[in-house]
């Protein structure tokens, strides 16, 4: 592409950008978050099977690089099993996996940190596995696993920026098309650092504020 | 009726409970002694279910603890007041009191909150409805875990060293809700190091010995020097508990 300067089309380009990451950002986070308190039920209610398996998957995930991850569903699997997959969905795929084995290892030690005594007075006043799970289990473990998930968050943003090395046109990639028209690369990679560090705040102050109201009435809980 | 019969359990291979057999009816206070261990703790836990049994029968009612079904009618029937009090820290005190007859016999939340301000004006508690069990004092705290038991209306109220946990100066605000408790007529199965007070309130005494009932006898007769005092190793856990 020839150098040219900035024009009026760069901004949309650059929110469409923005769209892009906080999209697979958003739809891993919440689809890995499912997936990871699925995982970590499994093994909190120790499943036979499912759970050493799901946690060997997860274990992979935790330990080996998400580029790596990318490049192997992205290149690898459409090879293996003869199927097409668009850049997006691998994406998707790979960090909605990765979210979920961190999640995984959240929920675990969050359930973990519930008095066990708790659970034994409720199991033997009659309570459902099901209901101690909403009503006494969840409640407490959301609180101490707040601070642990805001990190997972912002961690997860940052690492959207390696879908751009599998072609998605996320922030990432819209900085590299821009960079190469215009040669301004730290016009360029400021703007583009500077949105993903705003991005980063507004998520770890949505955040807090949510850890703050749901601590409210925890105050006394001593969790 | 609780008819427990030659009832075993192991930990792996350490025999717990070597053959209880027990039979408490409705209204009795029974109160169960016995050293550290001798598993005072274990028998009550296979009332309640939460632990399971390797021999032997526990019926509550005539229903079966080793039945998931019917067990889940028993625990409609016993409620359990655990040493460490074991509350709901993320839920206020009302909350805690009202959750199981809500959530468990489906029971009207308005109904349920007014019985629970009387047992807390019952227990002199009426002021920390909405305290959080983190606010409370370890005494108030069991105080809430009789509460919790007793919204639940049970048949049999299974106590487990209540006191233990508690500052001394805090026992006597526990201790007596629960004499007025046994005089009301609850049935109560009470585990307790609190010799004098068993002897106070309760009709009947058994007293585990490494993991077999050693005496079950009216309080008077165990208490008497031809009874159970009659037997050497209830007199030297007797002796001991009085010199602590
Ligand atoms: N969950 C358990 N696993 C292994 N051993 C246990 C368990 N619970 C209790 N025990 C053992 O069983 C014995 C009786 O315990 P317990 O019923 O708590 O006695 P007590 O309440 O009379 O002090 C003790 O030796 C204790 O170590
Ligand atoms: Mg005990």
């Amino acid at each position: 592409m020839r150098n040219q300067g900035f024009n009026w089309h760069d901004p949309i380009l650059w929110a469409q950008g923005l769209g892009v990451s906080v999209g697979v950002f958003a739809a891993s986070m919440i689809l890995g978050t499912v997936i990871g308190i699925f995982i970590a039920l499994c093994r909190v209610y120790k499943v036979p099977v499912v759970a050493p398996v799901l946690l060997v998957i997860s274990e992979f995930l935790k330990n080996s690089p998400v580029l790596v991850q990318l490049f192997l569903v992205f290149f690898g699997v459409p090879v293996l099993l003869q199927v097409n997959i668009t850049p997006a969905e691998a994406a998707i795929f790979t960090l909605t996996g990765n979210t979920a084995a961190f999640i995984a290892v959240i929920a675990i030690s969050a359930i973990d940190a519930i008095d066990r005594g708790q659970l034994e007075a409720a199991r033997s006043f009659g309570h459902s596995e099901r209901s101690i799970l909403r009503k006494i289990i969840a409640p407490q473990a959301l609180v101490v696993a707040m601070p642990a998930l805001i990190g997972l968050a912002v961690n997860q943003l940052q690492v959207t920026s390696l879908i751009s090395a599998i072609g998605v046109i996320d922030l990432t990639k819209v900085g590299q098309i821009l960079n190469q028209r215009t040669w301004q690369p730290f016009i360029v990679w400021t703007i583009i650092g500077v949105t993903y560090f705003i991005l980063s705040r507004l998520l770890a102050a949505a955040g807090g504020r949510l850890e703050t109201r749901l601590r409210r009435h925890m105050d006394w809980a001593g969790l | 009726m609780i008819e427990i019969d030659n009832l075993h359990k192991k930990f792996g291979d350490t025999e717990v409970l070597k053959g209880v057999s027990l039979s408490i009816a409705p209204g009795e206070v029974v109160s169960i002694l016995g050293a550290s261990g001798s598993g005072k703790s274990t028998l009550m836990r296979c009332m309640n279910g939460l632990a399971g049994l390797n021999g032997g029968s526990l019926l509550i009612d005539g229903l079966d603890v080793s039945k998931p079904r019917e067990l889940r009618e028993i625990r409609k029937r016993c409620a359990t007041v655990f040493q460490h009090f074991n509350l709901y820290p993320h839920l206020s005190v009302l909350d805690n009191i009202t959750l199981a007859p809500m959530d468990v016999l489906g029971r009207k939340k308005a109904e349920v909150e007014a019985e629970a301000y009387a047992l807390l004006k019952q227990v002199g508690l009426a002021d920390r409805a909405d305290a959080y069990p983190g606010q409370l004092s370890g005494g108030q705290k069991q105080r809430i875990g009789i509460c919790r038991a007793l919204a639940m209306q049970p048949r049999y109220l299974l106590l487990d060293e209540v006191t233990s946990a508690l500052d001394p100066e805090m026992t006597g605000e526990v201790l007596d809700v629960l004499a007025a408790l046994a005089r009301s007529g609850t049935t109560m199965i009470f585990v307790t190091h609190e010799i004098a007070f068993a002897r106070e309130i309760s009709s009947r005494i058994v007293f585990l010995d490494d993991g077999v009932v050693r005496a079950d006898m009216p309080t008077d007769r165990f208490f008497a020097e031809d009874g159970g005092y009659g037997d050497e190793r209830i007199a030297r856990f007797l002796a001991k508990m009085r010199n602590k």
